[in-house]
């Protein structure tokens, strides 16, 4: 622990803003830190360890946001715009408020609101259907409901466009008044690529649509706002940043910020939806202060799917040329990416490939929907399903075996392990050998894809842990558990380090009060705290071993080992708890930062999947899903495969069945619920096979809530296609589309 | 039943003396699935009384009722409108509340709601609370607590079967209720059993293990 502040160096690390990272430089102190040690010697960590919240979770004790009730709460409904584009005229909230029961009422033509507003007329807009335009708070839900059916709003409509081809004409209506088109990135020579591309043996042209999905997180956007006009505030939140609450709500609620604390005591899922406190948050303050007491604000689940944000869709048009040997020579990539209101993401082309030659383009196309937000790896599903289908179309063009002929093109060992290993699991030898050969009109297949994901952390926690003289053990920090498992792996890091088992440590998190972390987005959280952690345990270890070395028959601190719930040293053994019993009475708190050296950061990932197509139906069922995925030092192995399960199957239902579904008329989405937007279910569910890469050397700690979701996208339509021969470029492959390329490619 | 349902004294005086069928349909409407109906039919007769919402004052109009509900073995009072779902009364309207049962979509198509009515599975987002009167209603809460944990939640924290956990209560109520009926399930009988619940961290195959591993425990 020698400090020689003097000496730096200079590290990249990601910098998340809303769920979308981007890498920057930061220069960190270069100096012998703690280590996690071999990734095969650890008693608790890269064990199986169940969730220390999990027996509140399954009684249904814990308590979640929504569950949240304060004394005199009020609840509280927003009512949404039905038009895709339209100016506010009027909005009459007069009956709302004499409905008995109903105590405040907020619009988006209140004086201050944050509503868009016409440039000329300075009349709030509706930029697309299901845009809240006001909000009431009554004494019961019930009773909020019948005040929204009160409110008289006028509009006048205009003209508006909801589709990407229509938003690209001429004279279409616009969303932004620059225009709907708004260019990203340009990387690359067009010309020289389109003179490679002449000269190639082998060409695949195509364009890839995925679409525009939805986070659909079981617990809905909202807050409770606990307010009642005194000088403090308290706000629940089903959030992914418990820090990202108070700046915002002290903002609307006219407070300074250190007087709003944050509570997410457990959240039901973000998947990228939940940072700041959004529209809905800032009603549920306005209402708050407008009626002085508490108020509950959770949307709905049609508000939900309306204005709670979504993935992006993505439309590519793609052109690839390859030589007879497999290697891929050029690329011409245009890349459009669809976020309505906001702009989308995609990663760039060619993803993971080294390509000699390429060029791509990305541009955002603006239309009248709810803007996208953050989801789960954002941005490469889409650029995954694109490259990785294209890549697949080349290999079979030429005749070579698939997973060959991405080995070829990437350079990359590590992919080449995860192949062969997943290639394994499998049965790759399986696959049908003649896309769509075989008797009768059930056909099975195999595909594989790969992606690729960031996952390191930086520097944005602080840890206390604190040893008390009754032998008990707490972690605090402000950080919140999505469902990644947390509060577990705060509590096995403590309880490792200190020789102790799970049930002698305790965690508090999820309080702004307490120590500072970073929102959870793009697999940061881990690699972020996880460090920290470490850090203040290891502290508290070393604080700890001084005041036990006189115990110990005069030990030296550094001969002090903690093992079993003993301190020990030399001959000599102290129980924990007698241990304790020395510690002055304030006990031992000690502080973590974030050290760099314990996490890192690049993970891969590769995924096969074997479907059964029915030719006669276009139905697709999935048999069999593996997923490898290199994770550094694994924290808890139980945790670790369920997010690589959960990443598959959200990963699925893109390939197969999601997609949000809209009236180009009436600018309206067909199915805003779980009756008619459709997610994979107990019933579709396919054998699951999570696979961490025990070969990946690094002794370091890297989030990988976002890769496990990333190639799955791809390698199931990829099965697809060697099932039944069939190619289908727009995602999801339902079976409408699969059977009218059947019979495009007169398959049947 | 209709002994069960008194108007309380003071919502009598409230109501209303000239009965419209706008407060007619307000007063069946339901604000869960049944909400979607009778928003259509709001908003036609809506249409046609343009205007007279603020001439009458618009207020609900089926008063409220006390309920004496058999919850979890207790006997449990609370008082609601008509309309006012069992999940809705389990979480806002009893004092204290059961949270357990989550509300999702309220529409009856996710089961995060299931509680057993008599012993048998049902959505609380679809049930009115006046319908559950002398029946024995078990939330998740009655199933076993954090310390005493039934079977099936004790193989839900084993076998990972939650992530999130906003889904959990109605999968640990669904399934301790089939296994009630169907002790020695196959897989293909767990799946089957389990499509009415929705799960979004996608933590499926670890629910199927753990009902699997609690049927063999019993």
């Amino acid at each position: 622990m020698q400090q020689q502040p003097s000496k730096k160096k200079k590290i990249k690390v990601p910098r998340v803003v809303d769920g979308i990272e981007t890498m920057v430089e930061i220069e960190v102190d270069d100096v012998e830190g703690p280590v996690w040690g071999p990734n095969d010697k650890h008693s608790l960590l890269n064990h199986h360890l169940q969730r220390v919240d999990g027996p509140i979770k399954v009684s249904g004790v814990a308590k979640y946001t929504y569950d949240q009730r304060v004394p005199d709460m009020l609840y509280a409904r927003i009512l949404r715009a039905p038009h895709a584009h339209a100016r506010i005229l009027s909005l009459d909230t007069d009956a709302a408020k004499q409905i008995q029961g109903v105590r405040a009422v907020v619009s988006a033509t209140d004086e201050g609101a944050a509503a868009p507003k016409d440039g000329a007329t300075k009349q709030p807009v509706v930029l697309f259907a299901g845009m809240p335009v006001a909000a009431v708070a009554a004494t019961t839900p019930e009773i909020a409901e019948d005040a929204l059916r009160a409110i008289k709003v006028k509009y006048e409509v205009l003209p508006h466009v909801v589709r990407a081809e229509d938003a690209m004409k001429e004279g279409a209506p616009k969303v932004e008044p620059d225009g709907n088109l708004e260019p990203k990135d340009k990387r690359g020579d067009p010309e020289k690529v389109a003179a490679d591309l002449t000269k190639c043996e082998v060409v695949i042209e195509g364009e890839y649509r995925t679409p525009i999905v939805h986070h659909a997180c079981l617990e809905t956007h909202g807050h409770v706002v606990d307010y009642r006009g005194g000088d403090a505030a308290t706000v629940y939140a089903s959030t992914q940043g418990t820090f990202t609450i108070p700046g915002d709500a002290a903002k609307t609620l006219g407070l300074p910020q250190s007087a709003v604390t944050a509570v997410v005591e457990h959240m039901g899922g973000g998947f990228g939806s939940k940072f700041g406190i959004g529209i809905e948050g800032q009603m549920a303050c306005r209402l708050s202060k407008l009626a002085k007491a508490p108020v509950h604000l959770m949307l709905t689940r049609k508000d939900e799917f309306l204005f709670a944000g979504n993935r992006s869709g993505s439309w590519q048009k793609l052109k690839a040329g390859a030589n007879r040997d497999g290697t891929i020579v050029a690329l011409n990539a245009l890349q459009y990416q669809l976020g309505g209101v906001a702009d989308g993401s995609q990663a760039g082309q060619p993803y993971i490939y080294n390509i000699p030659n390429s060029y791509r383009e990305r541009i955002a196309i603006h239309t009248h929907e709810d803007g996208s937000r953050a989801m789960r790896a954002p941005g490469h599903p889409q650029a995954c399903f694109a490259i990785e289908s294209l890549v697949d179309e080349l290999a079979y063009k030429i005749g070579m075996d698939p997973v060959e002929f991405r080995k070829k093109n990437l350079k990359d060992p590590v992919y080449h392990r995860q192949l062969d290993r997943g290639a394994r699991e499998i049965g790759w030898e399986r696959r049908n050998k003649t896309p769509g050969g075989g008797a009768g009109p059930l056909k099975r297949g195999i595909g594989c894809a790969v992606g690729t994901w960031g996952g390191g952390g930086n520097n944005q926690c602080k840890v206390d842990v604190s040893i008390a003289r009754d032998g008990s053990v707490t972690a605090a920090v402000g950080s919140q558990d999505l469902g990644t498992g947390t509060r577990t792996y705060i509590r096995a890091i403590v309880a490792e380090e200190l020789g102790l088992g799970m049930n002698d440590v305790s965690e508090q998190i999820g309080n702004s009060k307490l120590g500072r972390a970073n929102a959870s987005g793009g697999s940061t959280t881990a690699a972020s705290l996880a460090p920290s952690v470490k850090d203040a345990a290891v502290k508290a270890r070393l604080a700890f071993a001084e005041r036990a070395a006189p115990l110990l028959g005069g030990a030296k601190p550094e001969e002090i080992t903690f093992f079993g719930g003993t301190v020990r040293a030399g001959g000599s053994s102290l129980p924990w708890k007698q241990a304790c019993a020395a510690l002055p009475a304030a006990g031992i708190v000690a502080h973590g930062e974030w050290v760099s050296s314990l996490q890192a950061s690049g993970v891969h990932g590769v995924c096969f999947a074997e479907v059964e197509v029915d030719v006669e139906t276009g139905h697709v069922r999935p048999i069999k899903m593996v997923h490898v995925q290199d994770i550094g030092l694994p924290l808890n192995r139980l945790a670790l495969e369920s997010q690589i399960n959960g990443g598959m199957i959200q990963s699925l239902g893109m390939a197969l069945w999601e997609e949000r579904v809209m009236d180009a008329d009436l600018g309206i989405q067909l199915n805003p619920g779980f009756g008619d937007y459709k997610f994979p279910g107990a019933l579709e569910m396919p054998e699951l096979v999570p696979i961490i890469d025990d070969e990946d050397p690094r002794e370091a700690v890297i989030g990988v809530g976002e890769p496990a979701l990333i190639p799955a996208v791809a390698a199931v339509p990829n099965a697809v296609y060697n099932a039944c021969g069939v190619r289908v470029r727009d995602l999801p492959i339902t079976p409408d589309k699969l059977l009218m390329s059947l019979m495009k490619e007169a398959k049947i | 039943m209709a002994d069960k349902l008194k108007p309380e004294s003071e919502a009598e005086k409230n109501s209303s003396h000239n009965p419209s069928r706008r407060r007619f349909l307000k007063g069946v409407g339901v604000a869960g699935a049944g909400a979607a109906i009778a928003d259509h039919l709001l908003l036609n007769v809506e249409a046609k009384e343009a205007g007279t919402v603020q001439a009458t004052g618009a207020r609900p109009a089926a008063g409220r009722i006390n309920l004496a509900l058999k919850i979890n073995g207790q006997k449990r009072n609370v008082t609601v409108e008509p309309r006012t779902t069992l999940l809705s009364t389990l979480r806002n309207h009893l004092d204290p509340p059961l949270t357990g049962a989550k509300l999702v979509c309220d529409a009856g198509t996710c089961g995060a709601c299931t509680v057993l009515l008599d012993g048998k599975q049902a959505y609380s987002c679809l049930v009115l609370a006046v319908d559950t009167v002398n029946r024995e209603i078990t939330t998740v809460e009655g199933l076993g607590s954090p310390e005493n944990l039934n079977a099936v939640q004790k193989a839900f924290v084993e076998h990972d079967a939650l992530m999130c956990g906003f889904c959990t209560p109605g999968f640990v109520t669904t399934i301790s209720a089939y296994l009630k009926k169907n002790p020695n399930p196959s897989l293909t009988e767990v799946r089957e059993a389990c499509k009415g619940n929705f799960c979004r961290c996608g933590t499926y195959p670890k629910i199927f293990e753990a009902a699997l591993a609690a049927a063999k425990s019993k």
